[in-house]
């Protein structure tokens, strides 16, 4: 208890996480209106939708990644599936203008049908098979619309994606795209969390900890993990159904390894198998480049003047971008080292990395005696 | 230590905290300044939407140099009684398409009146639908390809020959040749197939016969290819690529005794060619076309790149000289709009006709530059070859 921070923590813990999350809504909710009032530059909205794609992939890879623990490195190319679905159905290339339900259900069910082809041969084995196959398929999906001239335009890409209209309402702003994506995140968070407090989600977080062990409990492995692999693909198509839309142009170009790399790194630094873990890891690796870039770039030279640290300047617009994988690798190795568990853990994955800890093992006897006494529900 | 919940929710305050001030810091707002009264100066802000990082960096330094000297020499015009000088907003897309949109929204809300760029045709498709709804001009001095002006957008200009241009002018040149017998590679870029395709189109309308061959971008072993190309026999081998793959493709070529005129498009006009090939002596005489026009007979040419290389020790950079007269149709049709606003703008740019480092040059009614009274076909094509380590123009 000498630690002062503690006394803060407690206060903090108090807050039931409702509220947490009701204001983390709010504030989403109103972020789009200090653009329309003129408080903030519509850049800040673009990056903000930009953010909540990303989200939506990182809550979307959790379910493997952090639910069923399965590596997983090709996600962007399930992603690339549901955004050329768009792009293909809904621009002048082949003369198109399908209804956007139409393509929202085309695209995941083509991402889903991928996903289900992926892991057919991979999800039988143990092990990181999955990890090798889905690389591998990123790769193959990103050549294929790279060659694929007849389809896709090649490299390209597809100019002149047409917006949305749903029920009517054109969402061609970016303040109507946020709000969108919003609603689409709030459905797919909803649906997740409730999927993972039921059997399903109990039996991939069995199969994470010990597949034999849970095999003999009666989960059938192969099963459970490929409703977490097609489940998660659906995720990544309905995003970059959406992405396409808000994007009016697509080429290969968006559609490359790093980015899958990227969403795997938001999902580790999140913690994995937290939903509210993946929400921050996206945030925090989608938007903290940018806000330290604008505030040395733009804000501070215009509050202490155009002549502050121009070295820092120069560097951040020129060097910044090559050194910012740089960036994430270091990150993640620290989390590694310091804090496995993400940095909004969930509490079993948190447990399972500190099982030496006797400050855990007396977490779980503690919480164990309350299950049998009835005090408490059991905890995930 | 802390609690695992003081940590959980302390992260969770950080959390919020963080993206408060994001939205805070979003506020500081530019704070526009009252424009002075009558008779004094006043400051225009003009976009530069470029790459000054990626894998196009020096086109983009050439572009974001050639611009800052335009903007230098081109200061002090007047429109309706007032003098106005340029500023220029340079901003970075890195060469990536999903960075454009985030650079054209940031142009837009710095409030500039027009945008020089972007420096490729990718990022033009991503970041066009922004500044067409926030009705502003952009005039790009590199973007070649030929379907951005052919989707109706009314905002974009270009200063540059559009490669199917340049990809016919290819084609004949190689059939000029005598070629019979034509192989025509790509290295899977935007912009090497698109102008491969022009080229393959060309010779085969032509007569000859075509062989299609693909490398990679960054690909350093072409024996697969080389053998294809051997057993084909051609006379000609063009490749539409960057110069880094064609140096070591030329070479291999060379070594496996192909006997052919090795050409390209304006990706291989870089004196570094000779360098790839491990020897400039290894291409010497090949040869390669422009998506620009000739700097040789050039009106304003010297001038300009005597102040290129004052300002940067360096010769003038590919397609700097466009992006210099894309400044300047910018300054030329606000003149003749008498008006600085973005629509007038965009309306004037396909009325004026203005004399620029290139010459006497106009827009057309799609926004592709032509020449007035020198067309805007394959003739306006200029032909360079390699020899002794460098590109000379063949008049």
């Amino acid at each position: 208890m000498a630690n002062p921070f503690s006394r803060v923590g407690e206060v903090f813990g108090r807050v039931p996480r409702w509220v947490y999350v009701a204001a983390a809504l709010v504030f989403a909710i109103v972020f789009p209106m200090l653009e329309s009032y003129g408080l903030m530059q519509t850049l800040w909205l673009r990056l903000g939708t930009r953010t909540l794609v990303y989200v939506l992939l990182a809550v979307g890879l959790n379910l493997v990644l952090g639910e069923t623990g399965l590596l997983h490195l090709g996600y962007v190319a399930f992603f690339a599936v549901g955004a050329y679905s768009t792009a293909i159905l809904s621009s002048p290339r082949f003369d198109l203008q399908w209804n956007f339900w139409l393509i929202m259900v085309i695209a995941m069910l083509l991402a889903m049908l991928f996903g289900f082809i992926v892991g057919i041969p991979s999800l039988r084995l143990r092990g990181d098979y999955l990890a090798i196959v889905t690389l591998a398929f990123g790769e193959i999906v990103r050549m294929t619309l790279n060659n694929w001239e007849w389809l896709t335009n090649g490299p390209g890409g597809i100019p002149g994606i047409y917006p949305p209209v749903i029920f009517g309402w054109v969402v061609d702003q970016p303040a109507e795209f946020f709000y969108l994506l919003l609603v689409v995140v709030v459905i797919v968070v909803a649906l997740v969390s409730n999927i993972k407090n039921s059997r399903i989600g109990r039996a991939w977080n069995a199969l994470r900890e010990d597949e034999i062990a849970s095999h003999h409990s009666g989960v059938r492995p192969t099963q459970a993990k490929m409703l977490a692999v097609v489940m998660s693909s659906g995720i990544a198509g309905l995003a970059g159904a959406i992405f396409a839309y808000y994007q009016q142009f697509i080429n290969p170009t968006y559609f490359l390894f790093m980015q899958s790399v990227i969403v795997v790194c938001m999902v580790v630094l999140g913690g994995m198998g937290s939903i509210p873990g993946a929400v921050l890891g996206a945030v925090a690796l989608d938007a903290t480049p940018e806000i330290i870039r604008q505030t040395f770039t733009t804000w501070l030279p215009r509050a202490v003047g155009s002549d502050f640290l121009p070295a820092v300047q120069a560097a951040l617009q020129t060097d910044f971008d090559r050194y910012r994988m740089l960036i994430f690798g270091l990150v993640i190795v620290l989390m590694v080292i310091f804090r496995p568990e993400g940095l909004l853990p969930n509490q079993l994955w948190r447990r399972e990395v500190h099982e030496e800890d006797p400050r855990e093992i007396e977490h779980t006897r503690q919480h164990l005696f309350d299950f049998e006494e009835g005090r408490q529900d059991l905890e995930v | 230590m802390w609690s695992e919940r003081a940590r959980k929710f302390l992260a969770l305050g950080l959390t919020v905290a963080l993206v408060a001030t994001l939205g805070l810091s979003g506020c500081a707002r530019d704070e526009t300044e009252e424009p002075d009264d009558t008779g004094a100066t006043e400051t225009i802000k003009i976009g530069v939407h470029t790459s000054l990082t990626g894998g196009l960096a020096d086109y983009g330094f050439a572009a974001a140099e050639a611009l800052k000297i335009a903007a230098e020499d081109l200061s002090g015009f007047e429109v309706d009684g007032v003098t106005y000088d340029i500023e220029l907003v340079i901003k970075d897309d890195k060469g990536e398409p999903a960075e454009a949109p985030i650079v054209a929204q940031q142009l837009v809300d710095e409030g500039v009146v027009a945008v020089i760029g972007t420096l490729t045709s990718g990022a033009a498709n991503a970041a066009l639908p922004i500044y067409q709804a926030a009705g502003i001009p952009m005039i790009s001095g590199s973007a070649t390809a030929p379907d951005l002006t052919e989707q109706g957008f009314e905002n974009f200009f270009r200063t540059c020959l559009r490669d199917d241009i340049q990809g016919a002018a290819l084609g004949e040149w190689a059939l000029e040749l005598g070629a019979e017998k034509v192989v025509v590679m790509d290295d899977r870029g935007d912009y090497a197939v698109a102008l491969a395709n022009e080229v393959e189109e060309a010779v085969d309308a032509g007569g000859g016969e075509v062989l299609r061959q693909e490398g990679q971008e960054g690909e350093v072993d072409f024996s697969a290819q080389v053998s294809n190309i051997s057993a084909f026999g051609p006379d000609v081998v063009i490749f539409t690529g960057y110069h880094r793959e064609a140096g070591l493709l030329f070479k291999q070529l060379t070594e496996a005794g192909v006997e052919a005129q090795f050409m390209g498009g304006d990706g291989i006009k870089s004196d570094l060619i000779g360098e790839g090939a491990g020897g400039a002596e290894n291409v010497e005489g090949a040869l390669c076309t422009f998506g620009g026009f000739a700097q040789e007979g050039m009106p304003g040419f010297e001038e300009f790149a005597a102040k290129f290389r004052d300002a940067t020790g360096e010769e003038v950079g590919p397609y700097a000289e466009n992006n210099y007269d894309a400044l300047g149709a910018v300054v030329a049709a606000m003149e003749s709009a008498g008006s600085t606003d973005s629509a007038d703008i965009i309306s004037a740019l396909f009325e004026v006709e203005f004399d620029g480092v290139m010459g006497t040059l106009a827009f057309d009614e799609k926004g592709d530059v032509s020449v007035p009274g020198g067309g805007s076909g394959t003739e306006l094509v200029p032909r360079f070859e390699y020899t002794g380590g460098t590109w000379v123009y063949m008049p």
